[in-house]
């Protein structure tokens, strides 16, 4: 147990990055195949979810490296934390913009919720996850494995988020264009109106 | 905004594979921390009209 519990954690850390992965590849179908435009707010949930991720990947990295000590671990469960309360923040915001009764909410339900709230789940999740991390560090800290393949399956995680952001730095200027912020509810993608003249 | 905030978050991201010093890092992480904090106050242009 004492050798198998840091890998697991370590594999823990994938499965907190694959989560996020999986959230943002939804919000982008979500925005790319049923064509709703995210707001200025959604894109701000969006930023905190990368940021709690880089979190998990600053630990993951480090790991892979053979240079985590506990601080540097505790470090990256403290940015996978704030980034987290900081999409709560925007994710509470939005949900209390449309509590009152009779409000159809920001955009369509999935399974019964609106995407900000599924957010406010998500960012929930992840400090319970990081308390029990933090609990179990003292048997816990997490080790990368020696093999190769369980090292290349490790990048590919890794990379499938960092080209996830990529793509997000691609939409984003779709949609903002030369402006310096989003509208508040965007209905196109500012940068081809702009330069089509649209 | 949007666009400084998340080239620094795929900075960061890229920072972090390639193993750049800490202090990079954590200076790009904190910055778009600050950002992204800073554009939710400049979108939060009114208080919120409920009453409990």
């Amino acid at each position: 147990m004492a050798k198998t519990f840091p890998k697991l954690v370590f594999w823990g850390l994938h499965a907190w990055v694959l989560a996020y992965v999986g959230v943002l590849l939804g919000a982008f179908t979500i925005q790319f195949v049923e064509g709703e435009f995210p707001c200025p707010l959604c894109m701000l949930q969006r930023y905190g979810m990368i940021l709690s991720t880089l979190g998990a990947l600053w630990v993951i990295m480090q790991a892979r490296r053979g240079d985590l000590t506990p601080v540097r671990y505790m470090q990256g469960m403290g940015l996978g934390v704030l980034g987290a309360a900081a999409g709560a923040l925007v994710s509470v915001r939005q949900i209390l913009l449309h509590i009152k009764p009779g409000d159809p909410g920001y955009g369509s339900a999935v399974m019964g919720y609106h995407l900000y709230t599924w957010a406010l789940i998500t960012f929930y999740i992840v400090v319970l996850f990081v308390a029990v991390l933090s609990i179990l560090a003292p048997v816990g800290i997490p080790e990368a494995p020696k093999s190769s393949g369980a090292l290349t399956l490790s990048s590919i995680v890794v990379w499938v988020f960092v080209i996830l952001v990529a793509a997000n730095v691609i939409a984003i200027i779709f949609l903002e264009g030369f402006a310096w912020v989003l509208p508040d509810d965007p209905t196109s993608y500012n940068l081809i109106d702009q330069i089509t003249g649209g | 905004m949007d666009i400084i905030i998340l080239a620094l978050l795929l900075t960061t991201a890229i920072l972090m594979v390639r193993g750049a010093p800490r202090k990079w890092i954590l200076t790009s992480w904190i910055v778009a921390f600050v950002l992204m904090l800073a554009l939710f106050r400049y979108h939060v242009t009114s208080p919120l009209d409920l009453s409990f």
